[in-house]
């Protein structure tokens, strides 16, 4: 299942706050979709400390989009992908 | 596709090391405020007094270099993805050499002393010096530099030309060597540390944290790409007139119009950094907002009054003018900015560092403050208000030195006393937190 977040118009460090507390919540086959003005730079360690892949590609609302998915899980890797 | 290749925590320096130039800095900004007021109008008779210039390096060194030296090896690996090598010895070192040459070179002014003089310019030269090659192999390892980074070095450049400057008037004005010229090249010294060391980083820098931390539009392309450059051209063009030393008409002629492009490419700066803070996408009330404002209005006042002096002599040769000028441009601007910038760079640093450290431990129980927790906006714009009141006062006593004085000094005082309480109660909620964060919690 996909959840959405918008974050582009909050000020550091507010997307990520809400990033990581989204991400916290992911079951199996779930994944996240951040929409972003800036590339989160600072989220990319964070995630890989707490067990998540990502993917971040130019978004279709905002500049950037990143996808994140826990790390492992192939149902939510292929949906993310496949968005 | 993009590249998300993550930043390696490991690339940052640890969190005391640039905690350790933010919390210094206060602390001579205390000392210069003291000093005012024990001393009181002696110290703004002209800029030329040994006192007064004394005073102005407590704050230039002690304070404006202070803090941009620390958010600058701090904030490279982050900006630019390219980590100050040795960055805690290189930490460690410049803080130390420019703690200690700050210290001597006030002795320095207020003795007179040759030995003084000289250790002074050894610590702070060997001091710079170790700053200047380490920040610049990491600016210039960078691939694709981005208009940021341009900036960056353009403003190390400026601060290595500074310092040869001020060494050259200082061994010139000591009498340890014979040195001619010296009002042109102590003019040449100040022109590159404001306009250049510290115009150009905070230029540069704020093309990323204005529009990242105040959730502004991004500044036009043409304003990155070209009003750095156009800038250090132009500084380096009247270097070159001014350091010729000839004092025949056509030099003044060309010179002056080549300032006054630089100068007015800061104007432009801050009207355009104030129209794009008017468009905020988020209006939530920001300190470090109020700062900024207040140092880009001053900055434009002081782009009109040197414009003003220049042009027109019935301003340029009143007593005040040398003295408003440098007030507002160190205080009113470089000062407001690097003050606001403190309460962004520290609680985030802060946040980030304990954030990470909660992720690297998947220890969910303890619960990292938010970044406002560390520096309250209530207090941040106490300390605001403050900093607002000491630099009215200090540009009131500039003309009216007997009366203004000491309420100037007792504010300013106050003013980086409450800044310094600030930041000492985030680093200690940081460390309070920080030890609640173990892995076997």
């Amino acid at each position: 299942m996909e959840y959405c977040l918008d974050v582009s118009n909050l000020e550091p460090c507010e997307p990520l706050e809400r990033t990581l507390a989204a991400v916290a919540r992911l079951e199996a086959g779930d994944y996240l979709r951040i929409l972003h003005r800036r590339e989160p730079h600072l989220l990319y360690p964070l995630l890989e400390k707490g067990g998540f892949s990502w993917l971040t590609r130019t978004g279709e609302k905002t500049l950037f989009e990143i996808l994140i998915w826990r790390r492992g899980d192939k149902s939510a890797e292929s949906a993310a992908l496949g968005s | 596709m993009l590249n998300t290749a993550s930043l390696s925590l490991d690339q940052a320096p640890p969190i005391s090391i640039p905690f350790r130039f933010f919390l210094t800095a206060p602390l001579f900004a205390i000392a210069a405020g003291l000093e005012l007021l024990i001393f009181g109008s002696e110290m703004l008779i002209s800029r030329w007094s040994p006192f007064t210039l004394g005073l102005t390096h407590l704050i230039t060194l002690g304070v404006l270099s202070m803090v941009m030296c620390g958010a600058m090896l701090q904030m490279l690996p982050v900006i630019a993805g390219s980590p100050v090598p040795h960055v805690v010895l290189v930490g460690r070192l410049t803080h130390g050499l420019l703690l200690m040459g700050t210290i001597l070179l006030k002795i320095s002014f207020v003795t007179g002393s040759k030995p003084a003089t000289l250790l002074a310019l050894t610590t702070l030269g060997v001091g710079f010096l170790i700053f200047i090659v380490a920040v610049g192999i990491a600016l210039w390892r960078v691939v694709t530099p981005g208009a940021t980074i341009q900036g960056m070095k353009m403003a190390v450049i400026a601060l290595a030309a500074t310092v040869v400057l001020g060494i050259l008037v200082a061994v010139g004005y000591s009498g340890i060597g014979n040195l001619a010229h010296l009002t042109s090249l102590t003019n040449i010294h100040l022109s590159w540390g404001i306009l250049g060391w510290a115009g150009l980083l905070i230029l540069s820098v704020s093309f990323q944290l204005v529009p990242m931390f105040q959730v502004t539009p991004e500044f036009p392309f043409w304003v990155k790409r070209h009003l750095p450059y156009s800038i250090f051209i132009c500084l380096s063009a009247w270097l070159l007139l001014r350091l010729g030393f000839d004092q025949s008409s056509w030099i003044d002629s060309a010179a002056t119009p080549v300032l006054t492009l630089a100068v007015s490419g800061y104007l432009l700066f801050s009207m355009k950094t104030l129209q794009l803070q008017s468009k905020r996408k988020r209006r939530v009330p920001d300190v470090t907002l109020l700062f900024w404002r207040l140092g880009m209005i001053v900055l434009g006042l002081c782009v009109l009054l040197w414009v003003g002096g220049e042009f027109y002599s019935q301003i340029g040769d009143t007593q005040y003018f040398s003295l408003l000028l440098g007030i507002g441009l160190i205080q009113g601007v470089t000062l407001s900015i690097i003050n606001g910038m403190l309460y962004k760079i520290v609680p985030f640093l802060c946040w980030f560092h304990l954030q990470s450290r909660q992720m690297a431990f998947m220890c969910m129980t303890v619960k990292v403050p938010h970044m406002k927790e560390f520096v309250t906006d209530k207090s941040a714009k106490r300390q605001f208000y403050l900093h607002l009141l000491a630099l009215v006062s200090t540009v009131a006593a500039a003309v009216a030195p007997e009366l203004f004085v000491h309420p100037a000094a007792l504010l300013f005082i106050a003013s980086n006393s409450m800044l310094l309480a600030n930041l000492v109660l985030a680093v200690s909620r940081f460390r309070t937190t920080f030890k609640l964060l173990a892995p076997s919690a």
